[in-house]
């Protein structure tokens, strides 16, 4: 178990950017940089290792409890 | 209703006390009510106050799913100030520093407003010069702000560290002398007592669980308590703003974050200021009570639990020290968190919505409480008159997508950074 | 003053070592092993304090954590400490204290007024009042208000003492060696598991200390000493005494701050004054145990006015007897514990039981030794002021609500028991929800939330027996699971009183006719008419009435009058307590010192300060620093009595007439590399990046995907595949946390790796029209002419046998070179630099003098780049690409970004010549217009421009574009300043750019 103090916070997860030189509408746009779910419950986060390996991963997190369901390499997909 | 006064105090202690009045009834949903106002917050309460006494709209229910007042009004630092640098905010802001400075009187319940004056420390000369362009912003918009230099800031807080062995030592600061403070509470129930007089009727215990819109027009919402019609619906639910959204389909700039507070044990009068640090996020002002009233940064993630981690006080209490060292010697003596509406440009959201009867306010980051008044004042205004208020109009949904962004920090989307 | 109070014999202090002390002024003797209440109450001393809002005489209540009233100002080594409980301070030589919230005297207290007139003073009278004339709130009422309430004294001094943090792991933590934290520690340590037992006290055994038991035929507290000495031989048990746990977070995370020091006179040498732990647990066993609660009756805060357990503790632990005519008042056994405990003593209590015949081996007892118990009785109220002198005591109906006739008792203390309150702070704090039991009429943990066990007491168990079984089984249980270990123990036989049901009863009702203020919060003064006026006005949610009459909310929290205000709550209510529901349980379970919770990081190390490896040298030559970001730099480097203004006029002068160093180590620098390393910049900057050849440097700047820009700097191609990026020294940390975002998890299939360089490189700029004569000295090898190194270019060189990269980039705007050498080598450079360039008559200069240079020439920097501005904004809209896509183009499109009059960078000349302006001023068209005045931009950097010998400003100006020649003013209103302007070119020097290129 890591401490918190070793990571830094990226946001939720389950945001896509769009794709580069893809035509995309205001509202997709909008929705990639500004709107978040931002629910109660199961949220899919980013954190970065920042003051360790520097690697971005994905956790599972209940935003109401913090519990810890599961984590993700920055590059696998979330089932 | 039964004003409260000091004669009347007197006249009722020799009854004992038996024969005052509720300050509020506890009555249960009526099945239609012009106007429903979702959420007993200082905000839903202060909204259901004004849209009765400026719109004379009186058939309104708040409803809430606690107690009212349980939320941020109950749960924050108590600071009042108008001490933006964009006129969206500054102007507001101001408007409702007028609304502050009469309250008690208005609502005739002492909330204990007091002028006692904010000081953002600078410690830097850099910092000065971006504190002179907010603090020249406030007084070109006719809000009071004076530039400290060290030895004036020494005058008025001499506890503050001025020695050698300091960090960041301070350069100067940004005053508002006109900000101040207000006991939380009595706000809440000040605006509640008052609706509750003027016919709104404020239904606590009762959880929205689903909306009743059809054809994009709103026309009731679900609780717990029953189906209630409504023409008209505000959202006013800090820190519940996005699942209430959710709800609606409706996917906003908001996200949900906590921020902790603390307070010291009390003592005798040190500290008659609020005072921010400006190497850091700390904040501090002293409570009638003799507590040290402390804040800071966010937890950092988002969060909906009213309960924090110590890493994140630590980190606080780290630069209150570095500010104040006297601090090191007093102990801590209760600590509690608050949900926040992180908008995404710092700024919040008064505005009309795409749904026909449905108004939403929000977003109010860690500044709600001061914005009470004002916020609902230009939130009854902007449902009364189904169009924004002027003082409002800056503070529009779709200002995400225009680009007219209100960032007084310049942080961006990253609303977890404070 | 001799101890009048003390027994001959008993305790366990040690009475070989007397210890001097003085209260209020007055000298008086205890024993080592003492706290400042056993000691004063061993010296007949009651009268400690005052309460918050009357102002009325307060005593001792209790005997450790859950003290509501004897709070003192402490005076140790020199120092003074506000609010300390009298019941947790131990006794050291020398100790001094005084009471709290009394002026001129806690004998005589002008403040008891409020006594007096407390019937105008009821729950939220001053939300009622003080509203008159308007003004007056904050100049008159409230500063009256404030100098009443406040306990002690804060010092303002800087704290001397020290405060360290530790960090810990174990398989079981324990929080209180009680018989639960005893018996659960045992069964783990010998199943070999690591165990962390904490005890908030200085002595070990909680209860079993003060128990009439028998465990394993030894007393209970030999038993405890025993257990507690095998624990402390064990190599995995830690065991710490006055150590309090006082925060229960996520992930089986528990803080705990140990005294060190307090009670000793002066901290020793080396030694912290107190240790804060962070221990993670995989499990937690909850063995807080249980506080006794007080029943409710008028006057209940008169001094000798006393939990029955805590005048117990002074009599077994202390050898100090409360008081020499006791009346005992209680609801269930365990006040005959304590009448047992004074007749042992030889003095002769009575007990009042509100019980109508119980019956229970205790009660025998008391009955056979002789103790007069009345039954169905109950104390209607203390009498006396400043100590209790007597009782008004009254039989009670069966229904609790008649009262018999009025008696007067003689007494000097009177001891209350109403049963017993487990402590569930903890697994509250853990996310437990509680759940009420009606057995013990308190609330116990539910299903646990984390991984946590609470046992004993603490968990509604009253018997001996079945504590110590169910925590042996507990402590082996879980330490079985992790340590794969079973080593069973078995139960000792243990002997204890059996105990009969308690009374349901917390309340006395007032005699007819009486008004007498009957207390829940002894602190905050809140009374019974308190809570009825709460609920009598709507204030019905247990929240409401807690903030409406501040129950619950004094420096004990509310330990020992929170359960009775839920009841007297439900039952006018007329609802079951648990539907009322308490209030929540937060950190920290009592209150901690803040220098404790944030330990070593004060002073200069409240934050890392970073330095330059050329910071000795920039020492050495009266540099001013300036703090940036967590770095020091040179502002200016003084020469004799120059100020700020005079040393940058000076150095800048210097650059634009020959030559100047600059240290630019802080920039950020990242190692771009990979064969995609060109693709991954080109999505990154806003220009374009495919076809930047090896040894070429670019421009660029970089936007967040809002649109707003976020950094720029130069980025060279030192290999095919490798870059070297700078950036801002503010950004760069954030900068390349981006680029490991987009790499790992927006374009993974990019084949580059970035890393920070900032720590390997020492960098110098040089510039100014000398700098190529002073680089070729440097570099007699290299070819450094305009076609050799031209603008933008990169090459590898010689210094003095040290390996060094050029780059010919320049932020003055002069021609201009910039030296980088691995940072070990960084000040052999630098001295490199100044010895050879005295004959170019080369300067040192700061960021002063540098930004000087870049505002003159328009150049921008952190003060456009504020977080607020996209490119145009800045005038570097030529840089972006219109062929290609980058991080953040599509919000460029949106309506304010691309309105006609968007703001942009503009200079500003003040018609005279002479005023400098301000910087934050704000341009205006109308100097006298009316508030609000409509604001054009706002001045961003200003400087004397060396070039030109007048002051010069950049100003970020709405239709900046359109705005060249115009006449306006710039106010600084703070500053009051208003000076009229003429609006030019940013690019106020060199407009072409020609001398970098030159």
């Amino acid at each position: 178990m890591r401490s918190q103090n070793e990571f830094s916070y990226g946001g939720d997860a389950s945001v896509k950017r769009p794709l580069l030189n893809k035509e995309v509408s205001d509202q997709e746009w909008d929705n990639f940089v500004y709107n978040r779910k931002s629910l109660r419950g199961k949220h899919l986060e980013l954190w970065q290792h920042i003051s360790g390996c520097r690697q971005w991963i994905k956790v599972e997190r209940d935003t109401s409890t913090h519990e810890i369901f599961r984590t993700f390499k920055a590059d696998e997909e979330v089932a | 209703m039964q004003k409260y006064s000091v004669f009347n105090l007197i006249k009722n202690a020799l009854s004992n006390h038996e024969k005052w009045d509720l300050a509020w009834k506890d009555p249960s949903p009526k099945k239609e009510y012009d106007v429903v106002i979702i959420g007993g917050g200082g905000h839903g309460l202060a909204t259901a106050y004004y849209l009765a006494k400026e719109h004379n709209i009186t058939n309104v229910a708040i409803i809430e799913k606690g107690w009212i007042g349980g939320g941020n009004v109950g749960r924050n630092t108590t600071i009042i100030r108008s001490n933006y640098m964009y006129d969206d905010n500054g102007l507001f802001s101001e408007f409702g520093m007028d609304l502050w400075r009469r309250m008690s009187q208005d609502l005739n319940y002492n909330v204990m407003f007091s002028p006692r004056g904010i000081i953002n420390l600078a410690h830097s000369d850099a910092q000065m010069n971006v504190y002179a362009r907010r603090g020249n912003s406030m007084r070109l918009n006719g809000i009071d702000a004076v530039l400290l230099n060290r030895e004036q800031v020494k005058e008025i807080i001499p506890m503050a560290d001025f020695s050698e062995n300091v960090r960041f030592p301070i350069f100067g600061g940004l005053m508002q002398p006109s900000a101040g403070t207000a006991r939380h509470d009595a706000v809440a129930w000040g605006y509640a007592r008052q609706a509750d007089s003027m016919g709104v009727d404020i239904i606590q215990n009762c959880e929205v669980t689903g909306f009743d819109v059809s054809a994009g027009k709103i026309n009731g919402v679900r609780t717990s308590r029953g189906d209630i019609k409504a023409k008209k619906i505000g959202l006013c639910v800090a820190g519940s703003t996005n699942i209430l959204a959710e709800k609606l389909n409706m996917t906003l700039p908001i996200e949900t974050h906590l921020l902790q507070a603390c307070v010291s044990e009390p003592v005798k009068p040190v500290l008659d200021n609020v005072v921010t640090f400006g190497a850091g996020h700390f904040y501090i002002s002293q409570s009638d009570k003799g507590e040290m009233v402390m804040g800071g940064d966010l937890d950092g993630y988002n969060s909906y639990a009213q309960r924090g981690n110590l890493p994140t006080l630590q980190h606080v209490l780290t630069e209150g020290i570095a500010m104040m060292p006297f601090l090191s010697k007093l102990k801590m003596l209760r600590t509690w968190g608050g949900i926040m509406d992180m908008s995404m440009d710092g700024s919040p959201i008064i505005d009309k919505t795409h749904i026909e009867g449905l108004y939403l306010n929000c977003g109010w980051c860690y500044g709600g409480f001061k914005a009470t008044p004002a916020s609902g004042w230009t939130f009854a205004h902007t449902i009364a008159q189904d169009r924004v208020h002027e003082l409002n109009a800056g503070y529009s949904l779709n200002r995400f997508n225009t680009g007219h962004l209100i960032d007084e920090k310049g942080l961006g989307t990253k609303t977890w950074i404070s | 003053m001799t101890q009048n109070f003390r027994l001959k014999n008993g305790g366990l202090i040690n009475r070989d070592k007397k210890l001097s002390f003085k209260f209020n002024g007055k000298s008086y003797f205890g024993f080592e092993g003492d706290t400042l209440a056993s000691a004063l109450l061993a010296n007949g001393v009651h009268l400690v304090g005052r309460s918050f809002k009357y102002h009325r005489p307060r005593g001792f209540f209790g005997a450790g954590v859950d003290e509501p009233y004897a709070i003192v100002q402490l005076y140790r080594n020199g120092e003074t400490e506000p609010n300390i409980k009298a019941t947790e301070q131990e006794l050291f030589d020398g100790l001094e204290a005084k009471s709290v919230n009394c002026w001129p005297s806690v004998n005589f207290d002008i403040g008891a007024i409020n006594n007096f007139l407390k019937i105008f003073l009821p729950a939220g009278f001053y939300y009622k009042t003080f509203m008159w004339p308007k003004s007056f709130w904050y100049r008159v009422y409230e500063p009256f208000i404030r100098k009443a309430a406040g306990l002690g004294v804060a010092s303002t001094k800087h704290d001397k003492e020290r405060y360290e943090h530790k960090y810990d792991y174990c398989d079981l933590l324990i929080t209180g060696s009680g018989p639960s934290g005893l018996a659960s520690a045992y069964a783990a340590a010998k199943n070999g598991a690591k165990v962390i037992l904490a005890e908030d006290k200085p002595r070990f055994g909680g209860t079993l200390l003060t128990s009439d038991v028998n465990i394993g035929n030894q007393s209970g507290k030999d038993w405890s000493e025993s257990i507690i000495s095998e624990l402390k031989e064990m190599p995995n048990v830690t065991v710490k005494n006055r150590s309090q746990i006082f925060g229960y977070y996520d992930h089986n995370m528990l803080v705990m701050s140990e005294k060190v020091s307090d009670h000793l006179p002066k901290t020793k040498k080396y030694h912290p004054n107190k240790r804060l732990w962070y221990i993670r647990a995989k499990e937690v066993l909850i063995s807080s145990g249980s506080i006794e609660r007080p029943i409710v009756f008028g006057n209940n805060d008169t001094p000798g006015v006393m939990l029955s357990s805590a005048a117990k503790e002074y009599l077994k632990v202390y050898g100090v007897l409360v008081g020499k005519k006791p009346l005992v008042f209680t609801n269930n056994d365990s006040g005959y514990e304590t009448a047992i405990e004074f007749k042992k003593n030889g003095v002769d209590p009575v007990v009042l039981d509100t019980r109508k015949n119980p019956n229970s081996e205790i009660v025998d007892e008391a009955r056979d030794l002789g103790i007069d118990i009345k039954y169905s009785y109950v104390v209607v109220a203390a009498k006396g002021y400043k100590k209790v002198k007597s009782a008004d005591i009254a039989s009670i109906s069966e229904d609790k609500r008649q009262l018999g006739k009025i008696e007067r008792f003689k007494c000097d203390c009177i001891c209350v028991s109403g049963f017993w309150t487990p402590t569930i702070h903890l697994a509250s704090q853990s996310g437990n929800k509680t759940q009420f039991k009606d057995e013990i009429d308190a609330f116990v943990p539910g299903k646990s939330k984390q991984n946590e066990t609470t046992l004993g007491a603490a968990n509604g168990i009253f018997s001996l027996e079945q504590t110590l079984k169910t925590s042996f089984e507990a402590g082996n249980e879980l330490s079985k699971k992790i340590t794969k270990t079973d080593k069973k123990i078995s139960v000792p036989n243990v002997v204890e009183k059996k105990s009969s049901q308690h009374d349901k009863f917390w309340c006395v009702p007032l005699p007819k006719g009486k008004n007498y203020k009957r207390f829940l919060d002894f602190q905050n003064d809140v009374a019974v008419s308190d809570i009825e006026i709460a609920l009598r006005e709507g204030y019905r949610s247990i929240e409401h009435v807690k903030r409406y009459t501040t129950l619950g909310m004094a420096t004990d929290q509310g330990k020992t009058s929170n359960l009775n205000g839920l009841q007297l709550v439900s039952e006018i209510e007329n609802k079951v307590v648990p539907s009322v529901g308490h209030t929540t349980f937060r950190p920290p379970y009592t209150p901690v010192s803040i220098g404790a919770i944030v330990g070593r990081e004060v002073g200069k190390h409240s934050k890392p300060t970073r330095k330059s490896p050329m910071h000795l040298w920039h020492e050495k030559h009266n540099a001013v620093f300036v703090d940036a970001g967590v770095w020091l730099r040179p502002r200016y480097y003084k020469n004799g009595d120059e100020s700020l203004f005079e040393a940058s006029k000076r150095e800048a002068k210097n650059v634009r007439s020959n030559v100047g160093v600059c240290d630019v180590t802080t920039l950020g620098k990242i190692d771009v590399k990979g064969p995609d390393a060109a693709e991954f910049l080109n999505r990154v900057y806003t220009n374009a990046w495919l076809k930047l050849p090896v040894g070429k440097a670019r421009y660029g700047v970089m936007l967040r995907e809002d649109g707003i820009v976020m950094d720029d700097g130069t980025t060279t191609r030192i290999s095919e595949n490798h870059y070297h990026m700078t950036t801002t020294t503010a950004q760069a940390a954030n900068v390349l946390s981006h680029l490991e975002y987009y790499l790992q998890l927006v374009w993974p299939e990019l084949n580059v790796n970035v890393v920070s360089t900032t720590e390997q490189w020492a960098g110098a700029a040089i510039a100014g029209p000398k700098s190529r004569d002073l680089l070729q000295k440097l570099f007699p090898k290299i070819d450094v002419s305009n076609e050799g190194l031209p603008f933008m270019g990169f090459i590898e060189g010689d210094l003095f046998g040290i390996k060094a990269r050029i780059f010919r980039i320049s932020f003055s705007g002069e021609l201009a070179y910039e030296v980088n050498v691995e940072s070990d080598n960084g000040n052999f450079m630098w001295e490199k630099i100044i010895e050879v360039g005295q004959e170019f008559k080369i300067q040192p200069y700061g960021t002063e003098a540098l930004s000087t240079l870049r505002i003159e020439m328009g150049h921008v920097a952190g003060s456009e780049l504020d977080g607020r501005t996209i490119p145009y904004d800045n005038g570097l809209d030529g840089l972006i690409s219109k062929k290609k896509d980058f991080i953040g183009k599509r919000s460029l499109q949106r309506s304010a970004f691309t309105a006609e009059d968007r703001q942009r960078i503009v200079g500003v000349v003040p018609l005279d010549k002479q005023t400098s302006i301000p910087e934050g001023s704000h341009l205006v068209k109308d100097d006298k217009a009316k508030l609000p005045n409509p604001k054009l931009g706002h001045i961003s950097a200003s400087c004397w421009s060396v070039e030109y010998d007048n002051p010069f400003s950049l100003a970020i100006m709405k239709d900046g574009k359109n705005m060249i020649g115009q006449k306006l003013f710039a106010m600084s209103p703070l500053k009051n300043k208003v000076i009229p302007v003429e609006i030019v070119s940013s690019h106020y020097v060199d407009p072409k750019g020609e001398r970098v290129r030159s």
